[in-house]
């Protein structure tokens, strides 16, 4: 008896002290609900900086990777496949219907005042809260232009919001710039270095009001035309202010050669009084990624953009003769001088080599033969740790926008044009623009529509002026869009010109580098066979050919013409491909929302 | 009255280990034995009943006394036989009586008058007419015959002769403590320490020798006295012994499907983990390894696909739940039995974690009586198995490599002539022409032309292993004891730098006998075990070695070149170092009521577990030019520390019974809970002041902190019933309630039941004609269901994590929280129902013996994706129990065993084979439009969606018709002459992939890469002290496309490349006679000038097969070159000497073997030629670690 007593004493007692209810309740303990969170200012700014998304040095290529008149790309973009694509649909161009952003953004706004900070701290942060609630929209907007608008929180149980149909455009856009309203009144003018300010928010309304006031403008099948100058005043008040008050100015130094290429070089942007905002690094801590777009990968700039920089004295290049036969060393020969800063120029030295760059694989088929040299670091230490930083909003984004803003509404005056345009050509030493300018008839034919304005030989120069101070800085797409240009796009993008075989001079020296041979030609084999130039270097080779057969370059004619690695680049349909067909899933998961502007 | 019968000491009968589970049934049973049973039985069951008294009779006979004189009785029984009377005291009391029968009569009728009456009272009444007498000790009484013990009497009556004679196993070990008596008597020995025995017996006797888990053998003495008797071991699996969850049974009433393995199947293979060992040697027991690597876990998997969440079996190492890497600190030595529970109604038990199969593995104990030891080791060679195989010849390389990018539109590699010029030299005169020079066009730095395959560079053909154990273990009457300790190096194949796995180990189990009724013991595991290796290995890095590359400067430098920076990272770029240190113990106690009847166990075992991992990267100097040495890299060092904490608390209660002789009754419950706790913090800087002492202390730069902590656990109480009538049906039940932290607090218990039934047709009266034949026919059927909680610990709980932003604010990067995810209240157990159906069947004396088994496994209520949800959710839908699916297989086992005498030695012969198939499907899932991205209802597991090649074009005006411009890699390559065509299966002109099911468009169902028919054929012999034992194992069907470069190379990308199977690629003209001209020898001896029309691979095309982009080109998977993965792999051969006794026998060793071993000798694989077959099971693209052929001698000696 007295075993039995004694080993069931023993249970118990275990059994008691195992007895433990809450032995199952496990909780996190390295990461954190978010009843619990949102308690300090700290708590606030940590969740926002989940939310910032800013370009990289990727904003170099945008240009090419979307696909716009500016570069060259053997990339696959979205809009060249529509373009080209027999009968594009839903089913196979949905995409972007992503908003998990927005939910980051709605979820802050559903939590953050959950505390007892002070109403300036928590406007603050709603502010920034709905800064990127804005931006987001507008991204949207621009895709898809009717959206469901959400402003709150959503769960797995709200089937009407769920399963809501389209908000017009109109209705979105009002919400977008009331969330811009806010936060621009809101979010502080000073913030820590690096955070979103007053400033970053007012240049971002500014362009994205911008966009809207001209898309309406441009693109009567939205039948919003009546309200394109809402949203010009609104871009151009929110300019104004930062002209007026944010106490930035144009970086120059009197350095026409350098003054411009050093705001892509540089990297420590910080006291730079040109740069709103910057997307910074610091080597060691964070480093930023080489420059590998330089050689020949995915992307070059077109003979279009080349063109399109003003002779330095302020003709266009268009009127220069024979201008489209010009070679590559002559293209350089007196331009505006942000070409030769934007652009690897004939005797550009290359860091590496420390040699004018003649690249082995310079001349490709794809490729134009055109280098970006912008946001480039050229630097000799292989070594290195990267730490460009890139300026993502210049001032001078904005004196373009208050200049375009003007001349939509046309408004624009002499003194408009000398707090703007004409400020970015002192810059570089180039003639100042009036009222009432040439017309360029290459420009002019690009932009047939902008004669609904009676300032369109001003728009015609400021759009100008814009693509050549932004160039392959990420905006060219959406200029192209709000413009209605989208038949640009269907225009192959091509390179040099090479008038036939011969030999040709690529560094500016009038000794030539490379040998151009018909495709019915071959290549000697070995180099002892090959020519070489007075300095005693071996020629370069290429035989050039149409595209498709198997020379080294394709040109656009038969044995001469412009590189060209693009045959074709289909049909832009309007205005059907300035919108974005939601994914098809979406429209069968959700019948309520329907397609427009055609797509199916 | 207790002094005489403890002079039971004189008999010569020692005490031996008494696992045969009859000897614990109490007296009801005992007293029903007839007359007519073995005599062996009444020796043990004296022996015991002297053990008992002695042991419990001081202890307690003052409470005994007090017991039965304290307890009055009425009885009135009337002209009863004894038997009535007795069992009528039994009714009214808590005595229990223990008797003979040859000694007592029990049938005798007495009467019985006592009025609230002592027991001695009545039994002075009972036994005053039969001559016997009694004792009582506590609530147990004795009768005995008179006065005398007879078995003492008996012992000295019948001395007549004197044998000697010593008992020894086939492999020449003496058995210990054998039972030796002489036939119709009560005469008998025990063999001691040396096996030896002495007996004296009458004339003519015969002996009897048995052993537990040995054959008994009758000897007739006929006037010998001298006897060698080898006793062989009871193959009979009938009788064998099996661990099942909380608890042993015998093989012969199982009902569910279990696997037992052979531990001599592991004995003496160059094994550093006990996964390696059960490979292939159980029939849907799947282990693969990943990759050769030291240290490597193993993937385990019963049974086939298990839920879309994953889902391993539960590995319990004496009782204690154990992961894999747990199960690779376990030394395979220690390792006694193991079981393999595979259908849900004997995994029920284990509930929570058991849903797809335990592998149950007990550790040694002491089992003989004496003390004793034993050391083993072995010495192993290894080798990689398979590597790529590569072309060294540098001019080939340079020429393809450039031809395949010649048609892309990123035809940046090109060379230079004065490039092709060297490389030319190079191949045509190796030895003449240099391989490393100054650049002709800049002095400043080095220029290289290596021409050969630098993979083997970094990798070694003969890498040194070593292992030892020794053991120490054995018994006493109060105590068993296992030692051990365990020292396992396993070298890595890597040339430069440490790479090496190596565990120290020391186990100590200890069982003390406190009362004969309670037992406690302890069982301590203490390993500690570390992975060094260099902090930049990488094997790409030494698979994808262009031949062109280069090692070392002139001036002794590492070179500017892949191998030259990748061997200066090896040998000076730093190390990772991951040491765990783990040490475990378990208290153990055993209490035992009502003569073993009712036995209750407890456990509590504390696991701690600390990590020490440190990893550093270190500047390394390489030689760019003459005098242009640099010291490049940056300077890291991090460190990690782990605590884990593991808790587990088991207490059981088991109850056997046997009523009648025809209902035999198990009845068990239990209560488990378990805690488990990993904490990690992690801490690293940059800018180490100086490479010889790379600590965070002495570190300038960024530095980071990080910290994760998890914690689980689960309770559960699980209770078992089993009936056996007749030795015919047998009928279990088990449940289990479970309860997991990892579900929200609704929904964190499941009920988990399970059934089993098994006839064995073999005990049937219509079955008896057979049996002759048959020695055991066995059906199996069960059911069962069980819950699968392999989920993340907070999976219910809406988190949001801290992370370093990547942005600078103020310089510095700060720290943000990420948003939670979406959670859904429908989020529980996944559900686990098995349905199994098998038969055992044992032929001729089980020589032959054969299990099948047939099963289906639903896992519903899987969970994932629920319902599609409209993506303004903006987040995953949450994961809900949602999908299910379905699991068919089967497996067989065949044994074969048997023995001759061959010249005039016994040869022991055994052979098994084992094959095993599974398929799954998914049979719920919310993808209404059958979209072949994602699981569909009639997804069948493995299934390859792919093209029909059909050759190559062969000419421009082929390509036109035929639209494949939505196949092409990047939409921008060429399509050429040479370029693959692909099927047009719903002839529309173009080539497309469907998206579903209903509407594939060009793609079907080509394969399936999941393995099936996976097999295991074991063959052992033994004779003269030799023994040979060989394993095959394998894979018999399995398809698998290649995506990775490994197999494409340049075709994937030109970086890398260089495989000979390669250069039988398309080629549409002849080389003109200028190219021809700049050739070398080896490019134009391979023909690669020539065309090729009938060629293997299409046209060279760098980017044809790239996986980044996927779905397109060759990275899609199209019938042309789908490969079967199905091997057959000879695992292992042993081969084994033990030395004849005569030259070792001496004061201190009883046995020296020697062997020879060597592991994965050889394989038969269509992939061999590119990968090692085993290196891409589990979806493997073959860039593994690589496998190792090994070959090891070693020796054991016993002490």
């Amino acid at each position: 008896m007295r075993k039995i007593i004694f080993t069931l004493s023993m249970i118990l007692l275990t059994t008691i002290s195992c007895n433990d209810e809450n032995f199952l309740d496990q909780f996190p303990e390295t990461s954190i609900g978010a009843e619990n969170f949102f308690k300090t200012e700290n708590d606030l700014r940590m969740y926002m900086y989940n939310l910032y998304s800013f370009p990289t040095i990727s904003m170099y290529t945008e240009d090419g990777k979307v696909t716009t008149d500016n570069a060259a790309s053997t990339a696959i973009s979205e809009i060249k496949s529509i373009m080209l694509h027999s009968n594009p649909t839903s089913e196979t161009f949905g995409a972007g219907w992503s908003w998990g952003t927005l939910r980051s953004i709605n979820f802050f706004l559903h939590y953050f005042n959950n505390n007892n900070l002070s109403e300036d701290v928590l406007n603050h942060y709603e502010g920034l809260a709905r800064f990127f609630r804005a931006r987001f929209y507008m991204n949207m907007v621009k895709r898809f232009s009717d959206v469901p608008w959400y402003d709150q929180l959503i769960g797995t149980a709200d089937k009407e919001l769920l399963y809501k149909e389209r908000d017009p455009r109109s209705l979105v856009v009002e919400k977008i710039f009331e969330d811009y309203e806010f936060s621009s009144k809101n979010v502080k003018s000073s913030t820590l270095t690096g955070e979103v300010n007053k400033w970053v928010v007012l240049s971002y309304m500014a362009r994205d009001a911008l966009y809207e006031g001209t898309f309406r403008r441009y693109h009567p099948e939205l039948q919003l035309d009546a309200t394109a100058e809402v949203y010009l005043k609104i871009a151009q008040d929110a300019a104004k202010e930062i002209i007026d008050n944010g106490g930035f100015d144009i970086y120059s130094t009197g350095d026409f050669d350098s003054d411009y290429s050093s705001l892509f070089n540089s990297t420590n942007l910080s006291n730079n009084s040109e740069i709103i905002f910057a997307n910074s690094y610091e080597s060691g801590i964070r480093n930023n990624e080489w420059w590998n777009f330089f050689q020949n990968y995915e992307i070059s700039p077109s003979r279009d953009l080349v063109h399109i920089y003003l002779m330095t004295d302020g003709s266009f290049f268009s009127s220069q003769q024979d201008y489209e036969k010009k070679l590559f060393v002559d293209e350089f020969k007196d331009r505006d001088p942000r070409l030769k800063q934007t652009i690897a120029y004939p005797g550009w030295i290359y860091g590496r080599t420390g040699t004018p760059y003649v690249f082995p694989g310079e001349l490709s088929r794809f490729f134009t033969g055109y280098h970006l040299i912008k946001g480039f670091e050229n630097h000799t230490d292989q070594g290195r740790t990267y730490s460009l930083d890139n300026p993502i909003i210049r001032y001078a984004e904005v004196l373009l926008t208050y200049a375009e803003a003007k001349s939509e509404m046309e408004q624009l005056t002499q003194l408009d044009l000398d707090i703007t345009v004409n400020k970015l050509r002192h810059r570089v030493g180039m003639p100042e623009m009036f009222l009432n300018p040439n017309v360029d008839p290459i420009k002019e034919a690009k932009y047939s529509n902008v004669k609904i304005s009676s300032q369109w030989k001003e728009i015609l120069e400021i759009r100008r002026e814009r693509r050549v101070e932004l160039a392959m800085e990420g905006f060219r797409f959406d200029d192209l869009m709000r413009w209605k240009a989208g038949k640009a796009l269907e225009k192959p993008p091509v390179g040099l010109y090479i008038p036939g075989p011969g030999n040709y001079d690529m560094t500016g020296d009038d000794i030539p580098d490379i040998k151009i041979l018909a495709l019915s030609d071959d290549i000697p084999p070995t180099i002892g066979e090959r020519e070489k130039n007075e300095l005693g270097v071996t020629l370069l080779y290429y035989r050039i050919g149409p595209v498709g057969s198997n020379a080294e370059v394709y040109v656009t004619e038969d044995e001469k013409g412009y590189i060209v690695g693009e045959e074709n680049r289909g049909t832009f349909v309007e205005p059907k491909y300035y919108y974005k067909p939601i994914p098809y899933s979406q429209t069968i998961l959700n019948p309520n929302l329907k397609q427009i502007f055609g797509w199916e | 009255m207790i002094g005489s019968v403890s002079s039971g000491k004189n008999l010569n009968v020692k005490p031996v280990k008494v696992s045969n589970l009859n000897h614990y049934k109490c007296m009801t049973n005992i007293k029903h034995l007839s007359l007519k049973k073995a005599n062996i039985r009444r020796t043990c069951r004296i022996m015991r009943v002297f053990l008992l008294c002695f042991m419990l009779g001081i202890s307690f006979c003052f409470s005994n006394n007090s017991y039965s004189q304290s307890t009055k009785l009425s009885l009135n029984l009337k002209n009863k036989t004894i038997k009535q009377v007795f069992s009528e005291i039994e009714k009214n009391s808590e005595f229990i009586f223990f008797y003979q029968d040859d000694i007592l009569d029990v049938n005798r009728k007495v009467t019985v008058n006592a009025d609230n009456g002592t027991v001695e009272q009545i039994l002075n009444e009972v036994l005053s007419a039969t001559g016997n007498t009694y004792f009582v000790s506590d609530r147990s009484i004795y009768i005995l015959k008179e006065k005398t013990v007879p078995v003492v009497e008996e012992v000295i009556q019948q001395q007549k002769r004197q044998l000697t004679g010593r008992v020894i196993d086939n492999q020449g070990e003496p058995i210990i403590g054998a039972n030796i008596i002489e036939k119709g008597t009560t005469n008998g020995s025990v063999t001691d320490g040396n096996g030896n025995f002495t007996l004296n017996v009458e004339d003519n006797a015969i002996l009897q020798i048995s052993y537990i888990g040995y054959l008994s053998q009758e000897i007739d003495t006929g006037g010998k006295t001298a006897f060698d008797i080898t006793l062989l071991e009871d193959t009979q699996a009938l009788n064998e012994l099996v661990v099942v969850g909380y608890g042993i049974q015998k093989r012969i009433n199982l009902s569910g499907a279990v696997e037992t393995i052979d531990r001599r199947q592991l004995k003496n293979r160059p094994l550093i983990s006990l996964a390696q060992g059960l490979q292939g040697v159980a029939p849907n027991l799947n282990i693969d390894f990943v990759s050769g690597e030291p240290g490597q876990t193993a993937l385990f998997n019963i049974r086939g696909t298990t839920s879309i969440n994953g889902g391993e079996p539960l590995i319990i190492i004496d009782g204690l739940p154990a992961s894999s890497s747990e199960l690779n600190r376990l030394t395979p030595e220690d390792v006694s039995d193991i079981s393999v529970l595979k259908d849900a109604a004997s995994a029920a038990i284990y509930g929570a974690r058991a849903a797809f199969g335990v592998v149950l593995i007990t550790t040694k104990t002491g089992t003989k009586e004496g003390i004793y030891a034993s050391y083993n080791n072995n010495f192993t060679w290894s080798k990689p198995s398979i590597l790529p195989d590569k072309f060294h010849d540098p001019y080939v390389y340079m020429r393809l490599q450039d031809i395949s990018t010649s048609n892309t539109p990123w035809n940046y590699i090109s060379y230079t002539d004065a490039e092709y010029e060297w490389a030319r030299e190079r191949s045509n005169n190796p030895n003449e022409t240099t391989g490393v020079r100054i650049d002709p066009n800049n002095p400043k730095v080095w220029e290289y032309m290596g021409n050969r395959d630098w993979t083997r560079y970094f990798l070694d053909d003969f890498t040194f292993s070593q292992r030892h154990h020794l053991q120490v273990d054995g018994k006493t009457e109060k105590i068993n004891f296992y030692l051990s300790a365990a020292f396992d190096d396993e070298t890595g194949a890597l040339k430069l730098a440490e790479d090496f796995y190596n565990r120290y180990s020391l186990r100590s189990k200890v069982d003390y006998k406190l009362f004969n009724w309670l037992s406690v013991g302890n069982n301590t595991l203490l390993t500690l075990n570390e992975r060094r290796k260099p902090s930049s290995l990488s094997i790409h890095g030494l698979y994808n070695i262009a031949p062109t590359s280069w090692d070392k400067n002139p001036d002794g430098t590492w070179a500017n070149e892949t191998v030259g920076i990748l061997a200066a990272q090896l040998t000076s770029g730093g190390t990772h170092s991951d040491k765990y240190n783990s040490f475990q113990t378990t208290f153990v106690g055993e209490a035992r009521f009502f003569n073993d009847a009712l036995k209750i166990n407890t456990d509590y075992t504390i696991r701690r577990g600390n990590q020490n991992f440190n990893w550093n990267q270190l500047k390394y100097i390489i030689g760019y030019g003459p005098d242009d040495i640099r010291e490049v890299g940056s300077n890291r060092a991090r460190r990690q520390a782990g605590f884990d904490t593991y808790n587990v608390f088991n207490i059981f209660s088991t109850y056997n019974k046997t009523f009648d002789e025809n209902h035999q009754i198990t009845a068990l419950v239990g209560f488990n809970q378990e805690y488990n706790r990993t904490e990690r913090f992690e801490a690293e800087r940059g800018d180490v002041l100086s490479a010889s002492l790379p600590s965070i202390a002495l570190a300038t730069g960024e530095q980071s902190v990080n910290e994760k902590n998890l914690t689980w656990a689960t309770r559960g109480y699980f209770g078992r019933f089993g009936y056996i009538f007749d030795n015919r049906y047998i009928f279990e039940f088990n449940s289990r309630y479970d309860g997991s932290s990892r579900f929200p607090s609704g929904k964190r218990f499941g009920f988990f039941p399970s059934a089993s039934f098994a006839w064995r047709i073999d005990q049937e009266n219509f079955f008896m004609p057979l049996n002759n034949i048959f020695s055991n026919f066995k059906l199996r059927f069960s059911y069962g269901a069980l819950g699968n909680q392999n989920v993340t610990e907070y999976g219910y709980i809406p988190t949001m994590n801290p992370y370093v932003f990547d942005w600078l604010v103020e310089g510095k990067r700060p720290q943000a929280v990420s948003t939670p995810a979406l959670v859904s209240d429908n989020y529980t157990w996944e559900n686990v129902r098995t349905t199994n159906f098998g038969f055992d069947v044992g032929l001729l004396d089980d020589r032959f013996s054969g299990t099948f088994d047939l099963y289906q496994r639903n896992t519903t209520g899987m969970l994932t994706r629920g319902k599609a949800l409209p993506a303004v959710l903006g987040a995953s839908p949450p994961n809900e129990n949602a999908a299910d699916l379905t699991t068919n297989g089967w497996e067989l086992s065949l044994t074969y065993r048997n023995r001759f005498q061959l010249g005039g030695k016994p040869l022991n012969f055994d052979a098994r084979f084992i094959l095993s198939d599974s398929r799954a499907w998914i049979t719920k899932f919310d993808n209404p439009d059958r979209n072949i991205g994602q699981y569909y209802v009639g997804y069948e597991f493995g299934q390859i969606w792919g093209f029909v090649s059909e050759g190559f074009f062969k000419s421009t005006d082929e390509i036109g018709p035929l639209d494949q411009s939505r196949v092409i890699p990047w939409g921008t390559l060429n399509i050429v002459p040479g370029w693959p065509i692909f099927g047009d299966l719903d002839g529309n002109g173009i080539i497309e992939r469907g998206t579903s099911v209903d509407a594939p468009k060009d793609l079907k169902i080509i394969g399936n890469n999941s393995p099936r028919y996976r097999f295991g054929f074991n063959f052992n012999f033994d004779w003269k002290g030799i023994d040979v034992r060989t394993f095959i194992q394998g894979i018999g069907k399995k398809d698998y496309y290649p995506e990775h470069h490994l197999f494409w190379g340049f075709y994937q990308q030109p970086y890398q490349g260089g495989y000979r199977h390669l250069l039988d690629f398309y080629r549409h003209e002849d080389d003109s006679e200028s190219l021809i001209n700049q050739h070398s020898q080896v490019y134009l001896d391979l023909g690669l000038h020539k065309a090729n029309h009938d060629a293997k691979f299409p046209v060279l095309q760098a980017w044809l097969a790239d996986e980044e982009v996927g779905n397109t080109g060759l990275a899609h998977p199209q019938t042309g070159w789908l490969m079967s993965a199905a091997y057959i792999r000879l695992k292992n051969v042993t081969i084994g000497y033990t030395l004849p006794q005569k030259w070792t026998q001496s004061k201190f060793i009883d046995s020296i073997r020697l062997f020879v071993s060597g592991e994965n000798l050889y394989e038969w694989s269509e992939v061999k030629k590119y990968y090692d077959p085993e290196a891409i099971t589990d979806d493997g693209q073959g860039y593994q670690y690589p496998f190792q052929r090994r070959y090891s001698f070693g020796v054991n000696v016993n002490f």
